[in-house]
């Protein structure tokens, strides 16, 4: 409770001067002591015959002691000390706000430094419950694709319903119109839910960017509760810095998943490529779409009869430094190493970076890929890998392709088969390619006329060029 | 002898409102002193010596910063920790402040529970 101190209140100045023009008027000698009997003011009598008390409501804070006019000062006290109380008890409440202010502006802070949206949501639950009277809190995030409310995180005693439409419930509703509510008796509205935890009275307010909804906060109380409109101002403060919050931390989120599409990437293609690609195209780039590229399978001929001689990790240290030169030679042609089958590898020209000399390009690899095999500086592999290359080219699909558990970046389509065919036919150290592709690059390249080969699913045999290097 | 703290503000209200926080200080044998100018404030400083000062810059006549220079610069009083306040929202001059050779500086409106922690540990009373 607040009380006035005499002894603080006589020191300040203006109680001060009053009381001396006071004392000067009645012009007679008084003493003050305040309720423990210490005297403040005049002479210390030891045994006081007149007092009057200074009165704070029916309280006593202390004495004027002297003749009969004195009982006028402890009147003057008394007003002023009511006066004081006043001021005092205005001074506290509005105190009490500078709190609320300042655990506001502490919490947005707290909340906009941190990018995880768990624990901004774990914080916002933390501090709703703190500001108000409630049992139960949670923070639920509206999913725009599938327009569905989840909980991302709760403070309450059973795992409350996790999902709810837009519109669905008060909380749906409130997600819907984008207004906070006050809902003192939620048993009887008619859009309540019921969940595992009993509710009696509720606020709910919409955490929004501008017109935006990204979700909303519910706070809850069991027993019956008035919240007033200064509870649902203090929500809506809340809800408007997680709001900013939360949509920093969804795009550090979004952020995040081009890094992982990054370095997904860097598996298929060299690192400037990759930079090159996001910069152009951003994520898009990975969407399947039907492009004109150049496929070459390369493969190394009888290489499981190769194998048999050999423990499995030798063959294995062998490969890695195999298929390390051939990567190689692959990136620095801006090629794209789409996939690795045992001892095959399939390579696109042309995607996801698009180039105007994909067939020269596949060429220019097939050769070097041919000779550097050659000064791989481990002499088995020198003397028993032999590949045969095949490449074409044409409109093909690709794109990440595959189940959203696994991706894949892939090509599909009927020069893909054909560049298979053409592969699976070349001898070692042959590159066979088909008529677009020599078409193509006819001027810059010799080439020896190979015949006409039968690929599965084509009705018309397949025209084939040797290139000569 | 008694710790003191000087509270000096040309508003009315903030005064009472740091008078009030602080006032279970007194408890402890704290001291408030009050003053609405920089003028009168330089004479109870020079008089009393307080420990902590709080301190609005923006007042008519001498400033804050005025009187802080005086009594860190000229009067040489470094023992006295001095803490600006200053309206949120309003910024703070940082430069300025290390220039006068304040010690801290405290946005209004202010916490009131850190008000008194700040103060009970310059005072060495936590």
């Amino acid at each position: 409770m607040t009380t006035i101190r005499l002894k603080r209140l006589i020191t300040k100045k203006a109680v001060q001067q009053l009381l001396n023009e006071l004392i000067s008027a009645i012009d007679t000698p008084i003493s003050i002591q305040d309720v423990t009997g210490k005297w403040l003011i005049g002479k210390k009598l030891t045994n006081p015959e007149n007092r009057y008390p200074v009165q704070l409501n029916d309280e006593v804070i202390g004495w004027v002691v002297g003749e009969q006019k004195a009982v006028s000062v402890a009147s003057l006290l008394s007003y002023l000390a009511n006066q004081e109380l006043g001021k005092k008890e205005l001074a506290k409440e509005t105190l009490e706000k500078y709190k609320e202010i300042n655990l506001l502006y502490k919490i947005s802070e707290k909340i906009s430094a941190n990018l995880k949206l768990n624990e901004i949501a774990k914080l916002i639950i933390e501090e709703a419950h703190k500001i108000l009277e409630a049992n139960s809190c949670s923070v639920m995030l509206l999913d725009e694709e599938t327009k569905e409310l989840s909980i991302i995180s709760y403070l309450e005693r059973k795992t409350p319903k996790l999902f709810l439409k837009l519109g669905e419930g008060i909380a749906g509703f409130v997600a819907l119109s984008g207004k906070a509510e006050i809902i003192n008796d939620v048993l009887s509205d008619p859009r309540y839910v019921p969940g595992p935890n009993p509710v009696s009275s509720m606020i709910c307010v919409p955490i929004k960017i501008k017109s935006r909804i990204l979700g909303v906060i519910n706070v809850s109380n069991k027993k019956p509760v008035q919240y007033t409109a200064a509870d649902l101002k203090l929500l809506n403060t809340l809800a408007s810095q997680a709001g900013v919050a939360i949509e920093n931390a969804i795009l550090h989120q979004n952020k995040l998943k081009e890094e992982r599409i990054k370095s997904n990437l860097e598996r298929y293609l060299s690192a400037q490529v990759v930079e090159a690609i996001l910069e152009l195209e951003g994520n898009s780039c990975l969407i399947p779409v039907k492009s004109n590229v150049s496929i070459l399978f390369s493969d190394i001929r009888n290489f499981t009869t190769k194998c048999e001689e050999l423990a499995p990790e030798t063959i294995v240290g062998y490969l890695n430094e195999y298929f390390t030169h051939m990567v190689d030679v692959i990136f620095n042609h801006q090629g794209t190493v789409n996939k690795f089958v045992g001892d095959m590898i399939l390579a696109l020209f042309g995607a996801p970076y698009k180039m105007l000399d994909a067939e020269t390009k596949a060429i220019s690899t097939a050769i070097e890929m041919q000779r550097r095999l050659q000064m791989i500086p481990v002499s088995w592999i020198k003397d028993n890998f032999q590949t045969g290359i095949g490449i074409s080219s044409g409109k093909v699909v690709v794109g990440n392709i595959g189940s959203p558990r696994h991706m894949d970046y892939t090509a599909i389509g009927d020069e893909v088969n054909i560049a298979s065919r053409l592969q699976s036919i070349a001898q070692g150290g042959q590159i066979l390619v088909s008529r677009s592709v020599y078409e193509a690059t006819k001027e810059l390249f010799d080439f020896k006329e190979f015949g006409l080969v039968n690929v599965k699913g084509k009705k018309n045999p397949v025209e084939v060029f040797e290139v000569l290097y | 002898m008694s710790k003191k703290i000087l509270i000096v503000d040309d508003e009315h209200y903030i005064r009472m409102l740091l008078e009030e926080t602080l006032e279970e200080l007194e408890d402890e044998g704290v001291e408030l002193l009050i003053s609405s100018n920089g003028d009168e404030a330089l004479e109870i400083i020079k008089e009393e010596k307080p420990e902590l000062v709080f301190l609005d810059i923006m007042m008519p006549k001498m400033n804050g910063f005025d009187v802080c220079h005086i009594v860190k610069n000229e009067l040489k009083f470094n023992d006295i920790y001095i803490i600006m306040l200053t309206a949120k929202g309003q910024e703070f001059d940082k430069q300025k402040g290390q220039e006068v050779g304040a010690d801290m500086y405290m946005t209004k409106p202010f916490d009131p529970d850190d008000v008194v922690e700040k103060a009970l540990e310059i005072l060495g009373l936590d």
